[in-house]
Parts: C-alpha cells; structure tokens; sequence
C-alpha cells in the first residue's frame, strides 16, 4: 500500500474514532436512561480502543476491549439490573428540563479543551510524529517486571485487598442469614 | 488487478471477511440440520426427513420461515436497546474468525495477538445477551440476563487460565505460530496438557450457553430466558450468532491442542474442519445427554474445580517451563 494512502486512511481512522469518543460521550451524559448511558460508556470505550489500534499498541486495545468492554461494563449493567426502579429511572421528567442546560454544558465542556488545542495547533504546528514500533508482549513483560515491579507489586497488592475484602463480606452476609 | 487488490493486507482481510460471512450463512443451516438429526439419533427417532432427501432442504424450510415472520418490538420494551442486541450478538463473531488458521494459507489475518484479539470480542457475547434480556422488559428476559452475566463473568476466568497455560508453553498467542509447533499427532498439545484441555472445554460449553450449562435460556424454566420476546430473525440471529460461537471455540480447541491443520493425505484445511465438526458433534452428544445443571452447581464447578485446577496448571506449566528452559 501507498505511503500515501496509509496517511489518508490513519486519518479517516482518526476521524472515525474521535466520532465514536465523543458520540458516546455525548449518548452517556444526555440519555435519562441508565442502561442507554451505559451503551455510550461502552461506545466511548471502543473508540479509544481504535485509538490503541491507531498508535500501534494493539495488546493495549484488545486488553481495553477484554476487560472494560467484557467484563467491567457488563458488571456495571448487573448493578444496574440489581437497583432498577420498578417506574422508570430517577425522575424522568424532571429529567427533561435538564437536558437542554446539560446538554450545553456538555458540548461547552467538550469544545474548551478542543479550542485550546487548536489554537495551540495553528499556531505551532508540529510534525506529525512518526509511527512508533509495536511493543512485543515480551518487552512489555520484561518492563513490568523490571522498572516498574513496585508499581505492579503495588497493583497487585490492592487487587488482593479487593478480593480478600470481597470473601470477608460474602462470609459476614451468610452468618446474617 | 482484482488478484493485485487481493494480495495487498487491505484486500485480503476485506476478501476474508466476505468469505467467512459466507462460511457462517451455510454454517447456520448445516448445524440446524446436524442438531436435530442428532437430537434424533439420541431420542431414538428419525428427526427431519420430510422435506427433500433424507430432510436435507429443512434447514432452508425453517431460515425462509424466520426471514418471513413479522418482527415485534414489545410493549414497554426499549427498543433501540432491543434491537441492537441482535446485532451486537452477531456482529463481533465475523472479526473472531479472522485470526483463526484454516490452513497454512487460508489465515484470515496473521496476527501476533489472534488469541487474544478472539478472546477480547467473544466477551461481547455477555452484552448483547444482557442487553437482550433488559431491553425486552419481560420478567424471564430479565432472569435470564441476569444468568447471563453471572455465568459467562464465572466461566471466562477458567477459560482465560486454560489458554494462558499453551500460551505459555508455545510462548506466543499467535494462532498459526501455535499450530506450527505441532507436526504429527504426538506433538499435538492434547497429550502435553490434557487438564487443560478438559478445563477450556467445559468452560467453552458455558460460554456458548449450551446445554447442560443453558441456563439463560433454560426452557423449562424461563420460556426462553432472554430471547423469549424475539420473533423472526431477531431470533433467527441470535441462534445464528450460537452455531457461530460453537465453531469458534471449536477452531480456538483445534488450534491450540488438536494440531491445528496438521494431518496426512488430504489438505490442511479439510483436516481442520473435520476437527472442528468433529468437537461440534461432541458438543451437541453433551446437549442431548446431559440434564441440565442447577444454577448453585454450574456457579460451584466453575469456582471450585475449574479455577483451582486452572491455576494449579498454570503453575505447573511454568515450572516446567522454568526448568526444560
């Protein structure tokens, strides 16, 4: 393939991601529906996923998409399956009146750091950076455990902590029974 | 210049996403007619034989059927929500099959991460089935997502463990590099890790809600648990979306522990597809003889036998690992 075209399509595939970010971006702040909001989480996810794709990192995008995508939204979805209301969700119609002043602040909050940024751009504009090589699963695991094994030491103890935490009060709910 | 177009990396995934849609759309109706002559063989009866030869046209009667039932979208029910389930159920399977080697050839994307790029879009399976169950506003949709998510949440750690144990020892996730390391039937890693074998299978019957561990959609109980509001083809994708999932944990089995496309005489790609029929059919003999698990019993052999046995290989893999280095 063209050197060329591969610069056209990373940014046909950069448009495209960023549409994805912020359209789910924008379906999780204006939707009244909880499960809705989620599926905008879960749009927001994939695009930064693409991202990942994008910047050559693909270990990082698939770990995004198995974890966040599998497994984190789908346990924020049995949370909100647990809580439902039997009429609707926390004040629906009240709900509308906010849409309009959130929906402002939302695209306010999305435009300011945009603004800078292109401002920031047209001023000086930088080269685009060149694509950085793929950095194998080994490599990655050699800088886990070796600069950065006190940070993944440190990750790993609080995981524990969770887990343990989690046993302790499954424990205390069946002796209440 | 279409064999210029199909040489190029672009080219080629594009012709092998039209190929494998085209492989799962025969595959649907393939595995309906397996399934119910099957079911048939067990239960001591003919199944299908009415429509053409040996009932052999069936499967396209009862596709034509679903293509032209009316679609409803319950009352109450949310129904951008409802019909995206479908969609997301369906949509991810395609991408699995990218990775997965046919053949020595017939590799849809060579990829360092293919096993992990499979495991990472079969996970979505969970969502469109929750999303399924909640969006039909029906009290047994809502049963069976809520199944759903418990049982698929359980099973993929076992899973992961029983991957990550041949991930270990080829060192690598790459499917084809995978399969290139075992040439002749002693050097499949069936015989090298047998445990895992038994444990990826049994978490891959869960993963796929069959049966004995179906419960999401356990008839007797739920009416159909999360699809019980899915008329035509909203249903019909759903159990296409199933028959797909079946074949890729069977091609992921044959790949990582049955060799893969190694086999004598005939080409690499027939070998690989009788393998994977082959899990299948064992699949389906599960289905049919089976009764099916207790939601307290599915949940207690996931987290205590799979896992603990999961993590005891994975240790004694690289142990060994450690010491034939």
């Amino acid at each position: 393939m063209g050197e060329a075209l591969q610069q056209q399509l990373a940014y046909v595939g950069y448009g495209l991601y960023l549409l994805l970010i912020l359209a789910g971006g924008l379906a999780a702040v204006m939707s009244t529906s909880l499960v809705r909001a989620l599926m905008g989480l879960i749009l927001t996810l994939f695009g930064v996923a693409g991202m990942f794709l994008l910047m050559n990192a693909p270990f990082l995008a698939f770990m995004q998409i198995l974890i966040y995508v599998g497994a984190v939204s789908v346990l924020i979805f049995f949370a909100i399956m647990l809580t439902k209301t039997p009429e609707g969700e926390a004040g629906a119609e009240n709900m509308l009146e906010w849409i309009g002043l959130r929906a402002g602040l939302a695209v306010l909050a999305a435009l300011t750091p945009a603004i800078i940024m292109a401002t920031l751009i047209v001023k000086k504009a930088p080269a685009a950076l060149a694509l950085k090589p793929e950095v194998t699963l080994a490599q990655l695991g050699e800088f886990l455990t070796g600069p950065f094994v006190l940070a993944f030491e440190l990750i790993s103890v609080v995981l524990l902590a969770a887990m343990a935490g989690a046993v302790v009060l499954g424990f205390e709910r069946r002796k209440g029974k | 210049m279409i064999i210029e177009l199909l040489a190029t990396p672009l080219g080629h995934t594009v012709a092998a996403l039209v190929a494998i849609l085209a492989f799962l759309g025969l595959n649907g109706l393939v595995m309906v007619y397996m399934e119910r002559k099957v079911c048939g063989f067990i239960q001591l009866r003919p199944g299908p034989f009415e429509v053409g030869p040996r009932g052999l046209l069936q499967p396209v009667a009862d596709a034509l059927k679903l293509v032209g039932k009316q679609l409803v979208t319950p009352q109450g029910a949310d129904a951008l929500l409802f019909w995206l389930a479908p969609f997301i159920s369906f949509a991810p399977v395609a991408i699995c099959f990218l990775p997965i080697p046919f053949g020595p050839i017939a590799t849809g994307m060579n990829m360092n991460l293919g096993l992990l790029l499979i495991l990472a879009f079969s996970g979505l399976n969970a969502l469109s089935l929750v999303l399924a169950g909640w969006g039909s506003n029906n009290k047994y949709g809502l049963l069976g997502a809520a199944r759903a998510v418990a049982q698929s949440v359980a099973y993929e750690v076992p899973l992961l463990l029983s991957v990550l144990a041949i991930a270990f020892q080829v060192g690598s996730l790459n499917l084809s590099t995978i399969v290139e390391g075992q040439k002749g039937i002693l050097s499949w890693n069936l015989f090298y890790q047998p445990l895992a074998f038994v444990i990826y299978f049994i978490s891959a019957t869960a993963e796929t809600n069959r049966a004995p561990f179906d419960l999401p959609e356990a008839e007797s109980e739920l009416t159909a648990g999360f699809h019980t509001e899915y008329s035509g083809m909203g249903f019909g994708i759903f159990f296409l979306a199933e028959y797909s999932y079946m074949i890729v944990v069977c091609a992921v089995a044959t790949a990582l522990f049955l060799g893969g496309y190694d086999g004598p005489f005939a080409p690499g790609i027939w070998w690989f597809l009788a393998k994977v029929f082959f899990l299948v059919l064992i699949l389906m003999f599960f289905r049919w003889t089976f009764p099916r698990v207790r939601f307290d019993q599915l949940l207690n052999i996931c987290w205590k036998w799979l896992i603990p046995l999961g993590l005891a290989n994975l240790i004694a893999t690289a142990l060994v690992m450690k010491l034939v280095q």
